[in-house]
């Protein structure tokens, strides 16, 4: 391949450090994936490595570096990293820390990238040329992708890449990542950078990446660069685009004074009401599947110990955490959809002001969303927030949104204990009204929480709130499919994995002590024992040593303790079926106890991995421990109202 | 009575889809940074193109849209072309 060098740029083509001389030749190039947020760096990389990882139209999303393996067409192995979107290399949030970190080499784990892939969105040029500047003086081998070239088209815009590329010194390539355009040049700078050819961009006159003596004050510093840029683009061509149409007649709905707010709420209530209501016939399906599966198996296996394991307890304890994929994958879904979409920024903007009350920022609007999936890639993407104090709060509050973990819990035990009746027509039941109630529980104590930490320990001054807009654009399937394929292959290896470790260890230690060679009765057995001797302190709030066994074997992760009671009451009455908990359930609990339970859920910190996240994220004990202490305390005392006001 | 400088034309008082140019930015350098990434300097053209629910202005600048907040939007001095301020 013709690699273009100005001559203006490298005077000297033959004097420059070559690729070569800074590899092994036994390494594997090592290229990063470079650009400002929702430029497109994580489509790219998807469509180049083939792995999953999450892609969404919605500023700042990928938060920590992903590595994967692209394979070229000589088979030859490259590898890949994509770097969290950095408007510049100022390492003022975490993210440009990170993207700073692995540019410069700093990441002890993985080396200096040999080779850059700096992409950009081409609708907007000059704005993401800005980040040009400080790559080249990175003295890296770069490539500018000028990516959703189509839309450029398509809205009246345009640019010369050759002009382009003649002024910066770089080879430009075009791509509409989205539908996989384009890669093929792409995959040949590949090529050229692990043929080790190429040289590293050389000082270029027409953009000041050489390191000059005194540096200007910062604002100067933008508008000379800006002033470059604006240069650049103007040699070359550069059109912008006209604004988009759809895009501007659907703000004028979505960011509606009145319609804005109203969609935004019919768009949460249409959410959790199909979550408990589409997804209810996949999950019928999924426990005959279990529970077909189960008998089949114990018809062909003769009687013995090995059987009552498999079936009593890795079938009841898996089998009752697997049914509730279908629901967790719907939720998924509409999330991936408001982000692929582009309303999960505007949904961010009409948050804002309000989080802006309450002690946070609307940047925490994402975290905090994704903590209705899980918390820990939340409290990961806390890091696009940029104040420290701000994110330490967004942190500390991510735990109490409703991850979906807790969803099993409470669709058990709502499902057992509020009966189905309407509330508002057709559209809204008692059910989903208990739900959304627990949700909106735990997002006003996060509120609340937020509101106390800013003006205590987390007092200071505000930082301020931008947000992009990206334009609306129809979610891509195949990125949806790939990311609920990711969300279902994260959820069974839990279940393969954690669950299955601890429905092991349970129906063990329901075994012994054995007395005559048999099982004692459940309440002698080992955990029976254990769930006695902690009963003491949860008869306050109702439970029994059953619920406390479940509570025990939670803290590894919430949704265990479905299995877990799987577990024990299908040990305790084998004739009834593993299937039957809520039946079982009802014998245990009171109502009153029960919404202990869920409110108990709501709040407790039940959750390991967090709080090994948070420790990470925080770098201490501090933050985890006072988290951990403070939601035991929120738990145990509003369980213990709930079971004595009901 | 001191005259009423143009340079003290601020982003919020100006209409939606007016045009006008960035003079300066009115806010403490520690907060300086984030705006100027995003493309506010002085000399960006920019434009108010609708408020958010909550009154908050979305501006449009280099051809992206940005929601701000009103507080950031009362430090940012702007100028209507034309006219001879700063």
């Amino acid at each position: 391949m013709a690699l273009f060098r100005d001559p203006s740029c490298h005077p000297d083509a033959g004097g420059g450090v070559l690729l070569a001389d800074r590899q092994n030749a036994d390494e594997v190039p090592l290229v990063a994936l470079v650009g400002p947020p929702n430029a497109g760096k994580s489509t790219l990389f998807n469509q180049l490595t083939g792995l999953r990882q999450k892609v969404a139209n919605y500023p700042g999303v990928t938060v920590e570096k992903h590595v994967g393996t692209t394979r070229l067409p000589d088979h030859r192995a490259l590898e890949l990293v994509d770097l969290p979107g950095a408007n510049g290399f100022s390492a003022r949030s975490m993210d440009e820390r990170v993207t700073r970190d692995v540019l410069e080499g700093r990441v002890p784990e993985l080396r200096a990238p040999d080779a850059l892939v700096l992409i950009v969105d081409s609708t907007r040029l000059e704005s993401q040329l800005m980040l040009v500047e400080p790559t080249l003086k990175l003295g890296i081998p770069t490539l500018l992708v000028l990516n959703m070239a189509d839309e450029l088209e398509q809205r009246g815009g345009a640019v010369r890449d050759d002009v382009l590329a003649e002024r910066l010194g770089v080879e430009v390539v075009r791509t509409n990542a989205r539908a996989g355009d384009g890669l093929d040049q792409v995959r040949d700078f590949l090529i050229a950078v692990a043929d080790r050819g190429l040289l590293p961009p050389r000082p270029c006159p027409a953009l000041s990446n050489v390191v000059t003596g005194t540096p200007l004050p910062m604002v100067d510093q933008f508008t000379e660069r800006r002033r470059r840029i604006q240069e650049i683009g103007r040699v070359s061509g550069f059109v912008l685009p006209r604004g988009s149409r759809l895009t501007e007649q659907l703000d004028g709905l979505f960011l509606h004074r009145v319609w804005g707010p109203l969609v935004f709420l019919a768009v949460v209530i249409l959410v959790f009401q199909s979550i408990f209501t589409w997804a209810v016939p996949l999950m019928d399906g999924v426990q005959i599947l279990v529970a077909g599966s189960g008998a089949w198996v114990a018809e062909w296996l003769p009687e013995s110990w090995f059987r009552a394991l498999l079936i009593d307890g890795i079938w009841a304890g898996v089998g009752s955490v697997v049914v509730f994929l279908p629901q967790i994958l719907v939720l998924f879904l509409f999330l991936g959809l408001l982000e692929d979409s582009g309303y999960m920024a505007r949904a961010a903007v009409i948050a804002d002001r309000m989080m802006y009350r309450v002690g946070l920022q609307g940047r925490a609007f994402l975290p905090l969303l994704s903590g209705y999936a899980c918390a820990i890639p939340a409290i990961l993407a806390a890091r696009t927030v940029e104040d420290e104090r701000d994110r330490l709060a967004t942190i500390f509050v991510t735990p109490f949104m409703t991850c979906s973990a807790r969803l099993p819990v409470y669709a058990l035990l709502i499902a057992a204990f509020i009966p189905e009746q309407r509330l508002v027509g057709p559209f809204l039941g008692l059910r989903a009204a208990t739900l959304i109630g627990l949700y909106i529980l735990g997002a006003l104590t996060a509120i609340a929480t937020a509101a106390v930490l800013r003006r205590t320990l987390l007092r200071g001054r505000r930082d301020s709130f931008f947000m992009e807009l990206p334009p609306y654009r129809i979610p891509s399937a195949r990125s949806i499919a790939l990311r609920l394929y990711d969300r279902s292959r994260i959820f069974l290896r839990r279940a393969g994995t954690i669950i299955l470790a601890v429905a092991i260890v349970l129906w063990f230690l329901t075994q012994v002590p054995q007395s005559g060679g048999a099982a004692p009765p459940i309440d002698d057995s080992a955990l029976g024992r254990m769930g006695q001797m902690i009963e003491p302190a949860l008869r306050p709030l109702g439970f029994d040593w059953t619920i406390g066994v479940g509570l025990i074997s939670a803290l590894a992760a919430r949704e265990v303790i479905v299995g877990t009671l799987g577990t024990l009451y299908s040990v305790e009455d084998p004739t009834q079926g593993s299937l039957q908990l809520q039946d079982a359930l009802r014998s245990h609990l009171d109502l009153g106890a029960a919404v202990g339970l869920l409110v108990f859920f709501a709040f407790a910190l039940q959750c390991t991995s967090t709080i090994a996240v948070m420790r990470r994220e925080t770098a201490g004990w501090k933050w985890p421990v006072l988290q951990f202490s403070y939601m035991l305390a929120l738990a145990y005392g509003f369980a213990f109202l709930a079971n004595w006001l009901i | 009575m001191p005259v009423r400088d143009a340079v003290d034309l601020r982003l919020v008082d100006i209409p939606l889809r007016e045009v006008v140019e960035l003079v300066r930015i009115d806010l403490p350098a520690d907060q300086m940074e984030p705006v100027l990434e995003r493309g506010l300097l002085p000399g960006s053209q920019l434009s108010p193109v609708r408020r958010s629910p909550s009154g908050d202005p979305i501006v449009m600048v280099d051809g992206t849209l940005l929601a701000i907040r009103r507080e950031v939007a009362h430090c940012l001095c702007v100028r209507r072309p034309g006219s001879t301020g700063a």
